[in-house]
């Protein structure tokens, strides 16, 4: 195991050395970094070009200029030698500056919708592939592909006119037409029969109660301008917990586990009160005591489960977290809607609270909830935007895994033997599936790290793929390469973690060492 | 691991990539009243294309338009340009005057008063400073040899100052005279006017010197450099220049406020790397014209689709995106929530210029591809729909923002290719088809169009057209390397000043990349750089513009289009052609 | 560094249709061969003929309106003709009454005709998607193969060669080889060649770069089959490497190779699309959809058919192709049967998969 760790880590090596050479040059040779002087009708454009030249050591040819790089780079390595030098860009700021702050923006933007993307895309490929050829599952698919077919920048742009312009827009005047109101109910209900499956009759029940309920449900908010004042309030987060207790008690353990279901009912009631208990805790709220507010909860649950125990101590104490835990973020979610008027409001908003570029506006100042808020709606767009585009790959990797697994000898097994169908797909089934699909998030998290260079763009943040494409277009190699290390180095190391991580999981893959 | 190593060395708080643009930026000053009646108080948030990166806009790596720009709102001079390109000055602050001809003598008088944001009078040491730096005084680099040391890395071009002597500085260090060995025609914009953005009292102290007397005295101490006999560095210099150089850059406000210290109306409050930078009033100005604002916050918003949504959503009140008929039909779109848009000419120009030699060699054959070239259908499609009312430029020396335009565009020569005439040019080729290689930039989509309607119409007259376009980063390098016949570029008119003429059509000019000739042109440009009177500079100019259009140099096609926009919160927005853009005026907007 | 869609894409499939291909030749379905089942779990796939007829449609059009190959099409203009603006550019086609007018799509600001170049910006990337396909498609079989069959130093070789190339950002090789295309005034033969055809020199140069992805996964398959006992059967009959590599293997993971090779196809137009909104693609005034799109995607508001036509037929070609993969993978899959999860009792499945298997278990 280790010999083999330590193989594939010196080979990494080589192959980065020999990459990282050939990035060099081929970024030296993509461009002229003096163009912006050559047409230029300055006097002292002799003497501009020199101090280009001077400054990026252009007289040296570029496979000396690598090595003089790579001897910067190497300091790297040394640990807490602080002596890293990746050389400057063309204004003159140092690489290890501009990749620290890039790599921020980077992760803030595209963190949140990778994951979600993931969460998504695995829900839908295993809905989808537990109805193959229905109408949901083409319905999915060809979703999936639309978006996967359109160019983010376009997408963006839509974004942008509707989502951000066109809800301000509304926001000013929150009323939703009754027309309206009933158009979104149809829409809805059609996806909920849909969704629903089976029988005409059941599709038919539950696509008319979706249609009713939302439409009530958006002619209250009308009613009550809830877009702008929202709120859920205990009786909502109540009602909503009872749902999740349910859902995800089915999820779990299934519903004849009457001891799991009742530690979430119980965890679910503790929330309730404890909404009240913690309301003036959260007015002064910081990102850690969230965050520890959250561990709380989630021991709470478990404890919950505990103590309730049951045939199957294990399932009770999951479903009581995740339930415990679900609920909690129905207060968090109650609390920002709370601190949502006092934003909608704030001089640096003006009542246009959806942004459409940067991370943040400028100046605002406020508690923990309206700076939250001010980074959630910034982020808003941008994460929408790379969801659509990356669900598709996610949603057919998924589905087609799971197709493969459902057809294989211990599934068939497992139903033969008489297990429930919940726990064949949630037991079996989904689990295997997720083994294939580690190596593909893996994977994706070197793409990450390099940035989404047309959702930067269009998005007015300067992360990595900014830093990248602005590097190749003056052709300064120096932050070209900066970024092509994180990136390589990443996808390497997570390669590798992928590799392990996957002879762990799956057992009849072995490493030989 | 070995990612978890870098990261560490990458460090985490830190600064992105800055951008550099355009051409040069020296944009700078303050002015006289406007006596503007606009309520006082109040924000706006003005768009820029590339991130802030230092507060010194003149060094080499600096000059980009934005550091240029908010150097300009937060520093005054002795003058400003406004849009009609003239120099205005700014007697509040101080004067400028030309107090001898022969030899050309200027003398700089700071007022009293005027002073830094931390309470230091500006004085003629910050304005020796900027002599030093803008000089290249004692640079006594030789770049073919490799000897020597160049000092001070100043963006900006140094013909002028270097005719300077050593200033002669008064007493009380308000005064500073500069006397030229030779008379210099820009002279009134090459000192005290971008802004005197460096405070010598910080320079002196973090390059180690004692205190502003000191360094005067050490300027003073230090002869003239020579590249023909180099000295070794010196240390205390290069602790100056470097300081000069490099300092000042920062994406984050520096925790030492006399790295931003203002001597303008506003002064630097806060700074969001690569997002956002924000400006409030700076309460001791009073040597100039007084902003409205209370607060002016930058954004910068690369694309220019982006930057119209953020003017529709509110996020932004000033823009001013490169302009194309699409973003001008969108912005005017919003005319119903408010937006007003401003629209005009941009100093830029784009050209085509024929090749003094190959088949092009013989004026005839030049004289018939200009009567090919589909000027007006050429403005017409290209900017037509940015501005209804946009016509080819008829001077290659003049835009029509500048006064004597009007009157060189009616006599020299231009009128004769006004309109397309295929019969013409087909009898001056006498039925000759030679065949024209037309270099271009492929990736601008004006340039590419131009060669289309040219391509179209040349073939007309029998000229076979060859596509000789390049990618961004080649053309640049092939201009003036031959291989093409013609081609079709842009220049950048300064607007002020008259350096560059020679740059381009002087025979063997930096910029002259066709190789035109002409003796008589020649003289005139001769006569033209050490002509201080700018009537005579004119007349000058006029008679150049005219040789030109004689030998069939080429044509000027159109100028680019310049557009702004703001929304209805704002007031006091004025375009401008050169690269200050919108920020010539500053203090005159408002918020409604 | 794009948008990370193709090797993902690639990846997703690699370890499901390692083992899937295989196996599709010896599954039991009454006496027909492997091409024949294909086809007719092909052609019963909907979605996969629908992309087929509404690509081949794409296509024709494409190439028969505005002509290929120095031969003319049956439209009146092309991409480069600058005629005078109809009705200021807009669309004259209208669907009631039913007319085609002079410029079905509208024109651009200077009047060429819209139709002509989105066919032609339509050929241009149907040729790289071809291309890259095609290069892509037997690059990375020849050296998927080769390291998979002979293994040793071959496989080392070949493996870490791909390490390096797959690291390597496309963007960046996408700009020099823009750089190369345009590059003209240099008189070599390339250079001529590629004043032309730029968009074959992109096609060529990003096949030489996508092939990474499916060597991996064609070496992951012939690792597989190798060790198989018809394989086996071979070896020992006397059978050369070549007969066994072309004959025994090679048909056996050709499902794979084309499933993946019509994803990394659709994945190619989108690349296209992507280089040229960073200016790093076609460049004008040749054409190709994605900047067309690009161009005009401020006239979205404005004139939005400069924007909507050669985007329609970005997203109808995507979709197509992506169907026709779909189809293909479900056709090239034996276990893939229609099956319901209630009533899945009776599927027969044949599957005594290998290992799907990563990068770990081939010691590299």
């Amino acid at each position: 195991m280790l010999t083999y760790i330590v193989r594939r880590l010196i080979t990494a090596a080589f192959i980065l050395l020999g990459a990282s050479f050939l990035v060099y040059l081929l970024t030296a040779s993509s461009g002229d970094p003096l163009a912006e002087f050559r047409a230029s009708s300055a006097p002292n454009r002799q003497a501009l070009m020199d101090a280009r030249i001077d400054l990026l050591d252009l007289n040296t040819p570029p496979p000396l200029r690598y090595f003089k790089w790579l001897g910067g780079a190497a300091q790297c390595i040394v640990p807490f030698g602080n002596a890293c030098n990746l050389g400057k860009n063309i204004a003159g700021q140092p690489i290890t500056e501009a990749l620290g702050f890039a790599l921020v923006q980077t992760l803030t933007l595209v963190t949140g919708a990778t994951i979600l993307a993931i969460l998504i895309g695995i829900s839908l490929g295993i809905v989808t592939a537990l109805r193959q050829y229905s109408a949901l599952d083409y319905g999915v698919t060809f979703m999936a592909f639309l978006f996967f077919s359109l160019p983010i920048f376009w997408v963006a742009v839509l974004l942008k006119e509707f989502g951000a312009i066109g809800f301000n827009d509304f926001l000013r005047n929150p009323e939703i037409p009754p027309t309206v109101a009933l158009g979104i109910g149809a829409v809805l209900g059609v996806i909920g029969a849909v969704v629903v499956g089976g029988a005409a009759k059941r599709r038919l029940i539950v696509g008319g109660s979706v249609f009713v309920a939302v439409s009530l449900i958006l002619f209250y908010f009308s009613l009550t301008q809830w877009f702008r004042n929202p709120g859920l309030g205990p009786v909502v987060i109540a009602i909503l917990g009872v749902g999740i207790a349910f859902g995800v008690t089915v999820l779990v353990s299934g519903l004849k586990n009457r001891k799991a279901l009742q530690s979430s009912l119980i965890v679910v009631g503790i929330g309730v009160i404890a909404y009240f208990a913690v309301q003036p805790l959260l007015n002064d709220a910081t990102g850690l005591m969230i965050f520890l507010l959250a561990i709380a909860t989630i021991l709470v649950g478990l404890a919950v489960g505990y103590f309730m125990g049951g045939y199957d101590r294990g399932q009770s104490m999951r479903a009581a977290a995740i339930t415990a835990f679900l609920v909690g973020a129905l207060v968090v979610m109650d609390r920002f809607m709370q601190a949502w008027p006092s934003y909608f409001n704030n001089s640096r908003v003006r009542g246009r609270p959806i942004a459409t570029i940067g991370a943040g506006t400028p100046n605002i100042q406020g508690d923990f909830w309206i700076m939250s808020t001010d980074t959630l709606t910034h982020l808003v767009l941008p994460t929408i935007a790379l969801i659509l585009v990356s669900l598709a790959s996610y949603t057919r990797f998924t589905r087609s895994s799971m197709l493969e697994i459902m057809n294989m000898d211990y599934i068939r097994t497992a139903r033969a033997k008489g297990l429930s169908e919940r726990s064949v797909i949630m037991g079996h089934a989904f689990r295997n599936a997720l083994i294939p699909i580690a190596t593909i998030v893996a994977f994706d998290i070197g793409a990450l790290i390099g940035g989404a260079v047309i959702t930067e763009s269009v998005f007015s943040v300067r992360g990595m793929g900014f830093l990248f494409i602005d590097g190749l277009q003056r052709s300064d190699v120096n932050p070209v390469m900066g970024v092509f290390l994180c990136v390589a180095i990443t996808a390497m190391v997570f390669n590798l973690v992928a590799d392990l991580a996957y002879s762990a999981l799956d057992p009849r893959v072995r490493i030989k060492a | 691991m070995r990612f978890g190593r870098t990261s560490k060395a990458v460090g985490i708080a830190a600064i992105a990539v800055m951008a550099l643009s355009a051409c040069a930026g020296n944009s700078g000053g303050n002015t006289p009243s406007t006596g503007a009646a606009a309520k006082t108080g109040g924000t706006a948030t003005v768009v820029e294309v590339n991130a802030f990166n230092t507060f010194n806009p003149n060094t080499a790596d600096g000059n980009t338009d934005i550091n240029s720009k908010i150097s300009y709102a937060t520093h005054s001079g002795f003058y400003y340009i406004d849009n009609k390109l003239n120099v205005v000055h700014n007697d509040k602050f101080g004067t400028m005057e030309k107090v001898s001809d022969n030899p050309l003598t200027v003398k700089y008088t700071i007022n009293d008063g005027v002073k830094w944001s931390d309470g230091t009078p500006v004085s003629a040491a910050d304005l020796l400073l900027q002599w030093a730096a803008f000089s290249g005084y004692y640079d006594d680099a030789d770049t073919k040899a490799k000897t020597g040391t160049s000092y001070f890395s100043y963006a900006g071009d140094n013909t002028g100052l270097s005719l300077t002597d050593f200033p002669e500085i008064s007493n009380n260090n308000k005064t500073l005279t500069l006397k030229y060995s030779k008379p210099f025609a820009d002279w009134e914009i090459v000192l005290g006017g971008p802004g005197i953005d460096v405070p010598a009292h910080v320079l002196a102290q973090k390059a180690g010197l004692k205190d502003t007397q000191a360094l005067i005295d050490f300027f003073k101490s230090k002869p003239r450099g020579n590249s023909k006999a180099p000295l070794p560095t010196d240390p205390k210099l290069k602790a100056m220049s470097d300081m000069w150089n490099t300092g000042f850059d920062t994406k984050t406000l520096p925790a030492d406020p006399t790295l931003f210290l203002s001597n303008g109306p506003y002064i630097v409050k806060s700074m969001n790397q690569d997002q956002s930078l924000t400006m409030v009033r700076n309460k001791d100005y009073n040597w100039g014209p007084t902003p409205n604002l209370d607060e002016i916050t930058v954004r910068y918003i690369g694309s220019a689709p982006a930057q119209v949504q953020a003017l529709k959503n509110g996020e932004a009140d000033i823009i001013a995106p490169q302009a194309s008929a699409d973003t001008l039909d969108q912005l005017k779109a919003l005319s119903s929530q408010g937006v007003t848009v401003d629209q005009g000419n941009q100093l830029a120009f784009d050209h085509l210029d024929l090749n003094f030699s190959g088949p092009l060699a013989d004026q005839n054959v030049r004289t018939a591809f200009m009567k090919t070239v589909p000027r007006k259908d050429i403005v017409n499609k290209i900017i037509g729909k940015l501005d209804p009312n946009a016509k080819p430029l008829d001077s290659q020396i003049f835009v029509p923002q500048q006064a004597a335009y009007a009157d060189s565009a009616k006599n020299n020569g231009s009128s004769a290719f006004q309109d397309v005439d295929i019969d013409g040019a087909k009898k001056l080729l006498n039925g000759a088809t030679p065949e024209i290689r037309i270099m271009y930039n492929k990736d601008n989509p004006n340039r590419v169009d131009a060669f289309s309607l040219i391509r179209e119409s040349a073939t007309k007259a029998g000229f076979k057209i060859v596509d000789g376009g390049l990618g961004a980063s080649d053309w640049g390098k092939a201009l003036g390397k031959g291989g093409y016949d013609a081609t079709i570029f842009g220049w950048i008119n300064p607007g002020v000043g008259v350096s560059g003429v020679p740059q381009i059509f002087k025979t063997d000019g930096g910029n002259n990349f066709n190789q035109f000739s002409n003796t008589d042109a020649d003289k005139l440009m001769e006569q033209l750089v050490v002509t201080t009177d700018r009537s005579k500079q004119d007349d000058l100019q006029k008679q150049i513009d005219k040789k030109i259009w004689d030998s069939s140099y080429g044509l000027p096609l159109f100028q680019s289009v310049n557009v702004d926009a703001y929304s209805d919160r704002i007031t006091g927005v004025k375009l401008m052609p050169n690269q200050t853009g919108v920020w010539w005026n500053f203090w005159e907007w408002a918020q409604k | 560094m794009s948008q990370p869609t193709q090797e993902e894409e690639i990846l997703a499939q690699q370890a499901l249709a390692e083992a899937a291909g295989a196996e599709a030749g010896s599954e039991a379905t009454g006496g027909l061969s492997q091409g024949q089942i294909v086809r007719k779990r092909f052609f019963g796939h909907t979605g996969a003929l629908i992309g087929l007829a509404v690509f081949a449609a794409i296509f024709l059009l494409a190439f028969t309106s505005v002509g290929a190959f120095g031969i003319p099409g049956w439209w009146k203009y092309n991409h480069t003709d600058v005629s005078p603006l109809v009705n200021d550019g807009v669309p004259t086609s209208s669907l009631w009454p039913l007319a085609w007018g002079e410029h079905p799509f509208g024109q651009d600001r200077i009047g060429r005709d819209l139709f002509a170049m989105t066919m032609r910006g339509a050929q241009q990337s149907i040729t790289v998607m071809v291309l890259i396909g095609a290069i892509a498609g037997a690059v990375g079989a020849i050296v998927g193969g080769l390291a998979g069959y002979f293994r040793g130093w071959v496989e080392a070789i070949l493996m870490r060669l791909t390490d390096v190339i797959i690291i390597i950002p496309v963007l960046l090789l996408a700009a020099v080889v823009g750089q190369i295309a345009n590059r003209r005034d240099e008189g070599s033969w390339i250079a001529s060649f590629a004043s032309n055809n730029g968009v074959v020199i992109l096609g060529v140069f990003l096949g030489f770069v996508l092939w990474v992805g499916l060597a991996r996964l064609v070496r992951g398959e012939f690792l597989t089959l190798r060790e198989r006992e018809f394989v086996d059967a071979a070896r020992i009959s006397g059978a050369s490497n070549a007969r066994i590599i072309f004959k025994h293997i090679l048909p056996n993971a050709v499902g794979v190779l084309i499933v993946n090779v019509t994803l990394t196809m659709s994945a190619a137009i989108l690349l296209e699309t992507a280089l040229s909104y960073l200016g790093l693609g076609v460049k004008a005034p040749d054409t190709s959809l994605g900047l067309l799109v690009a161009q005009n995607q401020e006239a979205f508001a404005t004139r939005p058919w400069l924007f909507w036509f050669p985007g329609l037929f970005i997203i109808l070609i995507c979709l197509s192709i992506n169907f026709i993969g779909d189809g293909l993978r479900d056709a090239f899959d034996p276990r893939q049967k229609k099956f319901k999860a209630k009533s899945a009792v009776e599927t027969t499945s044949h599957s005594s998969t290998t290992a799907p298997v990563a990068d770990a278990s081939k010691g590299s």
